[in-house]
C-alpha cells in the first residue's frame, strides 16, 4: 500500500515522491495446514541428515561416510569391467549387509541429530502449538530419516547397476536385481531407523545417543552371529536361523532371500521354508510397530506446552 | 469483541484439579493472566490450543471450538513459551522460515514473512548468526517472532519478560503493546509482575489454584482512589498541620516530606498549593493516588 | 550487625573482567544490587559468599576475609540463581540436610521455622523434582534462612514466584532488614527494589556506577535536567508563566498537560506553587517524571 503523491500547492508540477507503508502485513492467503507442515518437517529432517542448509562443519561426517560407503562399489565395478567378470561378486541385496558397519555409523550419527537435538533444545512446545498432531512429529522424523538412510544405501547399490550395465550384463536381470535391492534397502532403512530413533529419543545428549545406537547395532550383529553359530552347532537343523531375527541386518538379509529368492549375504540367515518366512516377516512388522509405539509414547510425555 | 470464552472449563488429572469450573470472557486487546504458577496456567493454555480435552465444560477461541477444531485453532494462534525452546545451532532466519512453513505458510510467503517479522521485533544483522550466540533479549525476540510470523489473530505470551534486565523489559513491553495496537493482534500475556500488567494490559484475569478470582479491566482496577499524594521539600509537618486546621484528614507518608490527604473536598488540591506557596516550601509532588492491581491479592484472600 | 566490605576488588576469568576495581560497603538493612545482564552481579555475590576468591582486592565481613573461611559460612545465607537442585529429595529433606551441615543444635525445629517463613510447610514432603519454579525458589530461601545468618545474599530470588508470594517474601526481607540483618539482593524488578531497599548499588560492565539512596543519586545528576509532568486548569497560561519566571529550561505542551525540564530542581519546585497561585491556575497534577528508580537506573546505565 503506498500513500498517494502529496504535491504541495503552488509548487509547480506534482513530484513523484512516496512514503511506503512497511508496517506489519497481514496474511490472507492460503494456510496449507497439517499435510504441508508434515511435509516440511520431513524434508527438514531429510536435509538435516545430509547437513544441507547447515554450516560446512556439519556436512563432513555424512558425506565422508557416503564416500567411504560408495568407494567399494566403484572398486567392485571397476574390477568386474577390467577382468571381464560375468557377475557382480556382491549383489544388490548383499552389498548393504556386507557393509553394515558403515550403515550403522551413518545412522548412529544422524539419529541423535534428528531427535536428541530437539529434546535438548526443548523445541516441542513450538511444534505442538502448530497445526500438527503429536504423532505427526514422530512419523515425519521417522520417515525423513529413513528416506535419508535409504538414499545412503541406494547410492552404491545404484553404482553397482551402472557398472553392471557398463559391463554389458543382461539388462533385464540387472534391473530386476536392482529393484529388489532398492526394495530391501527401503525395508532395512525403515527397520534400523525405527530402532535408532527410539534409542536416541531417550537421551538429550547427542554423544550418548550416537554411542547407544552404534553399540546396539554393532554389538547386536556380533552377538547374534555368535548366538546363531552356537545354536546351529548345538542343535542340528535350522533352529539357529530363527535367532537371526534379533539382528536387523540378518533379518533383512533373510527376508531378501525369502521374498526375492536371491542368495543371502549370510547363509545361516536363510529362513527355513514357509514357516521361517512367516516368522521373519512377522518379526519385521512387530519390531517396527513396537519401536513406533515406544516413540509415540515417548513424545506424548515430553515437551508439553 | 470477545476472543476467548470459557464455560465451566475444568481439567482434572486424577485427584489434582488443575483448572476448576472456569467461566470467563476475554476481550480483544492485551489481556493479562495472573495467578499461581504451574499446573493451572499451562493446562489452560493447552486446552485453549486444543491439545488436551477438558474434563468438563467448554471453551471457544476466535469462534473455534477448542475440543474439535484444534488444528484450525493452531493455524491462527501463536504461542511464545516461557521455557528455553530455541535450536542453538541455526540462525534466526533459518529457524523462522522453518517455523513459518510448519504453520502452514507456502515456501516463498514463509521466507518473506520471516524476514519482515524479524525486522518488526528488532533483529537486524544478528539474524544471520546462530541463535546460540544471542543475548537473552535477542532470544526472547526470536521466540516472539516465531509466534507472529504466520499472522495469527491471537498470541499467547508466557512470561515474555523473564530474564530480561530493566532495559530489555522496557523494550519487550513496548513491543507487546505494538503487537496489539499496531499489528492488530490480540494478546494474552501471563506475568507475575503486576506493575508490567498495569502498564500494558487492557484487561486482567486472576486465576488461583485453577479457580477464577477476578476478571476486570485494568482501568477499573486502577481507578483513582480518594486520596491525594503530596510531597514537599521541607516543613511537611507545618503543611500537614495547616491542612488539619481546615478539617482535612492527613496521614504521613513513608518518605520524609510526603503525606496523603483524603479527598473529601474538591477544593483541597488548591488549598494544598496555597498553603505550600504561603509557607514558601517547594512542591515536589501533587498526585491523585490510584488503586493498584496488587490490592486484588491483598484483600481477596488469594492463597497459593 | 554485619558489614560486608569490598576494597579494590577485581575478578577476571582469563581476559574477561567480570568485576573491575569495585569498592563498596554493605551495611545492615536492605540493599539492592542492580545492573544490566552480564554486569557482574552474580560474580560479586559469589565473592561475598566465599564461593569465589577475588583476583585482586579484599572481600571481608566485619573485617574477616570470607574466602576459604568455613567459619564465616555460618554467618552467610546465599540464594543463588542456579536452578539445578536435588530433584529426588523432598523439600523438607533438603532444608534439613542444610541445617545439619551447618551443625545446628536443633536442626528439625530450625527447618520447620525456615519452611514456615517461606510458606512451604504444606508442600514440604513433596519431591523437589515436582516443584514449580516459584516453589524451588522458596526452598532455596529456606535453606539460606535455616541457620539464621546475619548476612543474606540473594540473586534474583523472586524469579518465578507469583504476586502473592513476592509480596510475602519482600515483606520478609524488609523485616529482616529492619531487624538489623544485612540483606543484599540483586533484581531486575526495579519496582520491588524501590519498595524495600534503602540503598542501592549499581554495577555496569563490572564497574561500580553508583551507590546510595536513589533519590539522592538523582539529585547528584546535575547534568540531567529534572523532568516534570504537570496538568492544570489552564495549561497554556501555566506554560507561559513558567517560561517567563525563568525557573525551567524548557516546557512542552502535551495531550495530558505540560512536560517541564528544570536544571535547578530546588528553584523550580519552590517557584511552581507561587506561580500557580499568582496566575490563579489550579494545579491538578504535579509528578516528577524521572524521580523513579527506573529512570535513575536508565540514566546510570546509559552513561
Amino acid at each position: 500500500m503506498t500513500t498517494p503523491n502529496i504535491g504541495l500547492p503552488n509548487s509547480g508540477p506534482p513530484n513523484d515522491s512516496v512514503i511506503h507503508d512497511i508496517g506489519f502485513r497481514h496474511y490472507d492467503g492460503p494456510r496449507l495446514g497439517r499435510g504441508w507442515a508434515f511435509r516440511s518437517l520431513l524434508l527438514e529432517t531429510l536435509r538435516g541428515a545430509f547437513g544441507l542448509g547447515r554450516p560446512a562443519k556439519v556436512k563432513i561426517m555424512p558425506w565422508v561416510l557416503i564416500g567411504l560407503f560408495t568407494v567399494p562399489a566403484i572398486v567392485i565395478v571397476a574390477v568386474v569391467i577390467l577382468t571381464g567378470g560375468q557377475e557382480l561378486p556382491l549383489t544388490y541385496t548383499q552389498y548393504p549387509i556386507a557393509m553394515s558397519l558403515l550403515v550403522s555409523l551413518f545412522l548412529a550419527g544422524r539419529a541423535p541429530y534428528a531427535v536428541s537435538r530437539d529434546l535438548r533444545d526443548g523445541i516441542m512446545p513450538l511444534y505442538l502449538s502448530r497445526p500438527i498432531k503429536r504423532q505427526d512429529y514422530v512419523y515425519a522424523k521417522l520417515l525423513g530419516l529413513a528416506i535419508a538412510v535409504w538414499i545412503f544405501i541406494a547410492t552404491p547399490v545404484t553404482v553397482l547397476l551402472i557398472g553392471a550395465l557398463l559391463a554389458k550384463f543382461p539388462v533385464r536381470d540387472q534391473l530386476l536385481g536392482w529393484l529388489g535391492g532398492m526394495l530391501m534397502a527401503a525395508v532395512l532403512a525403515l527397520l534400523i531407523t525405527s530402532i535408532a530413533l527410539t534409542l536416541a529419543s531417550f537421551t538429550k545428549r547427542r554423544g550418548l545417543g550416537v554411542a547407544a545406537v552404534l553399540a546396539t547395532l554393532v554389538l547386536l550383529s556380533g552377538f547374534v552371529s555368535v548366538l546363531v553359530s552356537v545354536v546351529t552347532m548345538q542343535r542340528s537343523g535350522s533352529t539357529g536361523t530363527y535367532f537371526a531375527v534379533l539382528d536387523p541386518y540378518l533379518l533383512v538379509d533373510g527376508l531378501s532371500a525369502a521374498w526375492l529368492g536371491v542368495d543371502p549375504q549370510n547363509d545361516f540367515a536363510q529362513p527355513d521354508g514357509a514357516l521361517g518366512t512367516l516368522v521373519f516377516t512377522t518379526a519385521l512388522v512387530v519390531i517396527v510397530a513396537g519401536m513406533v509405539a515406544i516413540l509415540l509414547r515417548r513424545f506424548r510425555k515430553v515437551g508439553g506446552v | 469483541m470477545t476472543t476467548i470464552t470459557t464455560s465451566g472449563l475444568t481439567k482434572a488429572f486424577g485427584s489434582v484439579t488443575a483448572v476448576s469450573n472456569l467461566t470467563v470472557e476475554l476481550p480483544t486487546g492485551v489481556v493479562g493472566l495472573v495467578g499461581a504458577n504451574g499446573a493451572g496456567k499451562s493446562t489452560l493454555i493447552k486446552m485453549l490450543l486444543g491439545l488436551i480435552p477438558p474434563t468438563s465444560g467448554s471453551a471457544t477461541i476466535l469462534g473455534f471450538d477448542c475440543l474439535t477444531d484444534g488444528l484450525r485453532i493452531r493455524e491462527v494462534v501463536g504461542y511464545m513459551p516461557e521455557s528455553e525452546c530455541l535450536p542453538l545451532d541455526v540462525s534466526a532466519t533459518e529457524f523462522l522460515v522453518h517455523m513459518a512453513r510448519m504453520s502452514g505458510l507456502p515456501a516463498s510467503t514463509g521466507r518473506e514473512r520471516a524476514a519482515d517479522t524479524l525486522r518488526h521485533v528488532g533483529l537486524y544483522e544478528e539474524r544471520y548468526r546462530p541463535i546460540g550466540g544471542y543475548s537473552t533479549g535477542m532470544k526472547q525476540r526470536v521466540k516472539l517472532a516465531q509466534a507472529l510470523v504466520h499472522d495469527p489473530k491471537l498470541v499467547f505470551l508466557d512470561e515474555p519478560t523473564n530474564g530480561l534486565d530493566p532495559a530489555g523489559r522496557d523494550d519487550m513491553l513496548g513491543l507487546i503493546s505494538r503487537v496489539s495496537s499496531d499489528f492488530g493482534i490480540a494478546v494474552v500475556v501471563t506475568s507475575h509482575l503486576l506493575g508490567e500488567l498495569e502498564r500494558i494490559a487492557d484487561h486482567v484475569v486472576v486465576i488461583d489454584g485453577g479457580v477464577l478470582q477476578r476478571s476486570t479491566s485494568t482501568a477499573d482496577a486502577t481507578q483513582l482512589s480518594g486520596a491525594l499524594l503530596v510531597e514537599v521539600t521541607d516543613d511537611a509537618d507545618a503543611v500537614m498541620a495547616r491542612l488539619r486546621d481546615l478539617g482535612a484528614s492527613v496521614a504521613a507518608g513513608r518518605t520524609p516530606g510526603s503525606f496523603a490527604v483524603e479527598l473529601t473536598d474538591e477544593s483541597l488540591p488548591a488549598a494544598v498549593v496555597a498553603i505550600v506557596a504561603e509557607l514558601g516550601v517547594g512542591l515536589v509532588r501533587l498526585q491523585r493516588r490510584r488503586h493498584h492491581l496488587s490490592e486484588i491479592f491483598e484483600t481477596s484472600g488469594v492463597t497459593s | 550487625m554485619s558489614t560486608i566490605e569490598l576494597v579494590g576488588v577485581s575478578r577476571w576469568f582469563g581476559n574477561v573482567v567480570a568485576v573491575n576495581d569495585v569498592t563498596m560497603t554493605i551495611g545492615p538493612g536492605v540493599t539492592g544490587l542492580l545492573g544490566p545482564n552480564g554486569a557482574g552481579k552474580s560474580t560479586l555475590l559469589g565473592m561475598m559468599s566465599g564461593f569465589l576468591p577475588p583476583s585482586s582486592g579484599t572481600v571481608t565481613i566485619d573485617g574477616i576475609a570470607v574466602w576459604r573461611n568455613p567459619a564465616m559460612y555460618k554467618e552467610i545465607g546465599l540464594v543463588p540463581e542456579a536452578e539445578a537442585m536435588f530433584d529426588s529429595m523432598t523439600g523438607e529433606e533438603f532444608v534439613l540436610a542444610n541445617a545439619r551441615l551447618h551443625g545446628l543444635a536443633d536442626p528439625h525445629s530450625a527447618t520447620v521455622a525456615a519452611l514456615e517463613k517461606v510458606e512451604m510447610l504444606e508442600a514440604k514432603a513433596r519431591r523437589i523434582g515436582t516443584f514449580s519454579k516459584g516453589m524451588k525458589q522458596r526452598i532455596k530461601m529456606a535453606t539460606a534462612l535455616v541457620h539464621e545468618p546475619k548476612v543474606l545474599l540473594l540473586d534474583e530470588p523472586f524469579n518465578g514466584m507469583d504476586p502473592r508470594q513476592r509480596m510475602h517474601l519482600l515483606a520478609l526481607l524488609q523485616q529482616l532488614g529492619t531487624d538489623g540483618h544485612t540483606v543484599l539482593f540483586s533484581s531486575h524488578i526495579l519496582e520491588e527494589v524501590e519498595d524495600i531497599a534503602g540503598t542501592i548499588e549499581v554495577v555496569v560492565a563490572g564497574r561500580q556506577a553508583a551507590s546510595g539512596d536513589f533519590r539522592s543519586i538523582r539529585r547528584l545528576m546535575t547534568e540531567r535536567p529534572h523532568q516534570y509532568s504537570l496538568s492544570s486548569s489552564d495549561n497554556r497560561a501555566l506554560a507561559a508563566a513558567i517560561i517567563s519566571d525563568g525557573s525551567a529550561d524548557a516546557v512542552s505542551l502535551t495531550a495530558q498537560g505540560l512536560d517541564v525540564q528544570a536544571s535547578d530542581f530546588g528553584r523550580f519546585v519552590h517557584a511552581l506553587p507561587r506561580i500557580a497561585r499568582d496566575a490563579q491556575i489550579s494545579l491538578f497534577d504535579v509528578t516528577p517524571a524521572d524521580d523513579s528508580l527506573e529512570s535513575v537506573f536508565a540514566y546510570l546505565v546509559a552513561r
